[in-house]
């Protein structure tokens, strides 16, 4: 079979070098040419610089202070949208909180781990976005009765609120690349997370920004809150005031302008 | 608890009971959503965002702006093909192919190539553009559908006329040829006409002929030229006076 291919193949290309450029199969020829498929051109790279270090560094599971210090639960830490750390720097690829939460030190060992180990590190870099853990929690002792004041600092976590980058991804890789790794990750973490390019998370906020324009609704949740229309401040906080009803606590109501 | 307890205690006939709300301080809960108030839940439902009204579908209307063609490399390369064949061959005949399959087209091919007349193959998209902006723009309305073009650098007509008739698929929509446009009717009458030196001679022999009749005229007799005088004369008063009568 694949010898008469070969030649009915030659057969054609001896025919076609016998009658040259003007032979009345050479046209005959061009008609085949109309399946033939143009490949996209593969995107450059050359301006890609790789830092030294291309892997995620270590974090410390307990920060470094002098004195250790309780603190109180401040929930604000996880509410509304993340104002640090809510764009790309370096990196091409990231994940994305799409909700609030707090990192335990686990879950960055995870990340880098996981990231660490499936990544090529001779073409793709990760970049932290985030701090390490700094936040004391306190625990009581098991078996300990109620009362006898605050108990002992057990962890420290990392808040996170809802837009910020926690790994920045780059280098001289494109999106299908790294995807299946950030999805990984992005699954096991405490909070909605999504794996997000420059482009579609310039996307988004346009996409944000587009609808606050073009809302067709006269009512909108700022106007009337700041209003006190009918006493509704009663059943808002100033948390609503600010962030016009798209956050319930830590978590982020899509489609909201 | 205990401060409610304390009031009902304390109550005394004919007062009014006065209410008294103890905080206990909101906590945020962030494990899970909060049940949402009422009035909260029919504000966010007030406020939800209405998009903008949908326009019609993409292609749904004609663009009002001309899209600009993007020049693929392979179009360009078979356009200058194509100007080339325009700027080689004085007769370009344009055929449309309805569904010849192609062994007969490589008989075809080969009579024709017996005669130098190349068939060539160009898409549509690239001949009407490269109309589009040439002297040959009044031969575009010619490329719709399936067209061939049947170029020669001679114009053979008669020969390319006579394999045509051999190919029932195969038929003439018009030609070009010495930089004129033509029908298929104005083909196959141009195929009809004499060559150029057959028709020179003709108008040579024509010229001719008329001196030598006044040469044979002059070398008759006397008598006979004089009786055509006279004839002539005659004719010309007898003219003369019925045009006076009327």
């Amino acid at each position: 079979m694949i010898s008469l291919i070969k030649a009915a193949v030659g057969g054609l290309t001896g025919i076609c070098r016998a009658t040259g450029h003007q032979g009345p199969l050479h046209s005959h020829l061009k008609v085949l040419a109309a399946g033939l498929k143009t490949y996209e051109v593969p995107p450059d790279f050359s301006d890609v610089v790789l830092p030294e270090k291309p892997k995620l560094k270590f974090m410390e599971k307990v920060p470094n202070l002098k004195k250790a210090k309780k603190e109180m639960k401040n929930l604000r830490d996880i509410r509304g949208p993340a104002q640090t750390a809510n764009s790309f720097t370096t990196g091409q690829y990231a994940i994305v909180a799409m909700g609030g939460g707090y990192l335990h030190w686990g879950h960055i060992e995870m990340i880098r781990l996981t990231i660490n180990r499936k990544m090529d590190s001779r073409t793709t870099f990760a970049v932290w976005r985030i701090n390490g853990p700094y936040k004391p929690i306190t625990r009581k002792g098991l078996g300990q009765r109620m009362g006898g004041g605050k108990g002992a600092i057990d962890h420290y976590v990392t808040p996170v609120r809802y837009g910020r980058l926690i790994v920045e991804v780059g280098g001289k890789v494109e999106l299908g690349e790294v995807e299946h790794i950030l999805t990984e990750v992005a699954k096991k973490l405490p909070f909605k997370a999504k794996v997000m390019s420059r482009e579609s998370l310039a996307d988004m906020q346009k996409k944000q920004a587009d609808m606050e324009q073009n809302n067709q609704n006269p009512w909108t949740f700022g106007q009337i809150a700041r209003g006190n229309m009918l006493g509704i401040r009663k059943v808002l906080s100033p948390f609503d005031l600010v962030n016009n009803g798209r956050f319930t606590g830590k978590f982020h109501n899509p489609g909201r302008v | 608890m205990a401060a409610t307890l304390c009031v009902k205690f304390l109550l005394k006939p004919g007062w009014l009971p006065f209410t008294q709300t103890v905080r206990h301080g909101s906590k945020a809960v962030t494990r899970h959503r909060r049940p949402m108030h009422i009035h909260k839940q029919k504000l966010l439902a007030v406020t939800k965002y209405i998009p903008p009204p949908r326009g019609p579908p993409p292609g749904a209307y004609p663009t009002q702006v001309k899209r600009v063609q993007e020049d693929n490399p392979l179009m360009l390369l078979m356009k200058r093909d194509l100007k080339k064949v325009f700027e080689d061959c004085k007769m370009v005949a344009v055929v449309q192919n309805n569904a010849c399959n192609s062994e007969d087209m490589l008989m075809l091919k080969h009579r024709l190539y017996k005669h130098g007349i190349t068939v060539k193959l160009f898409p549509n998209q690239v001949t009407r553009s490269f109309l589009r902006d040439s002297v040959y723009c009044n031969m575009a309305p010619l490329f719709i559908g399936p067209t061939l073009l049947f170029v020669s650098k001679e114009p053979k007509v008669k020969e390319m006329l006579k394999t045509l008739r051999a190919s029932p698929q195969m038929t003439l929509l018009g030609a070009s040829i010495d930089n004129t446009l033509l029908s298929a009717q104005g083909v196959v009458s141009y195929s009809k006409l004499p060559s150029v030196t057959v028709v020179q001679g003709e108008l040579v022999s024509g010229l001719t002929m008329l001196t030598s009749n006044t040469a044979s005229m002059l070398q008759r007799h006397p008598t006979h030229l004089s009786a055509l005088l006279q004839q002539y004369v005659k004719q010309q008063s007898s003219s003369n006076s019925a045009e006076e009568a009327t």
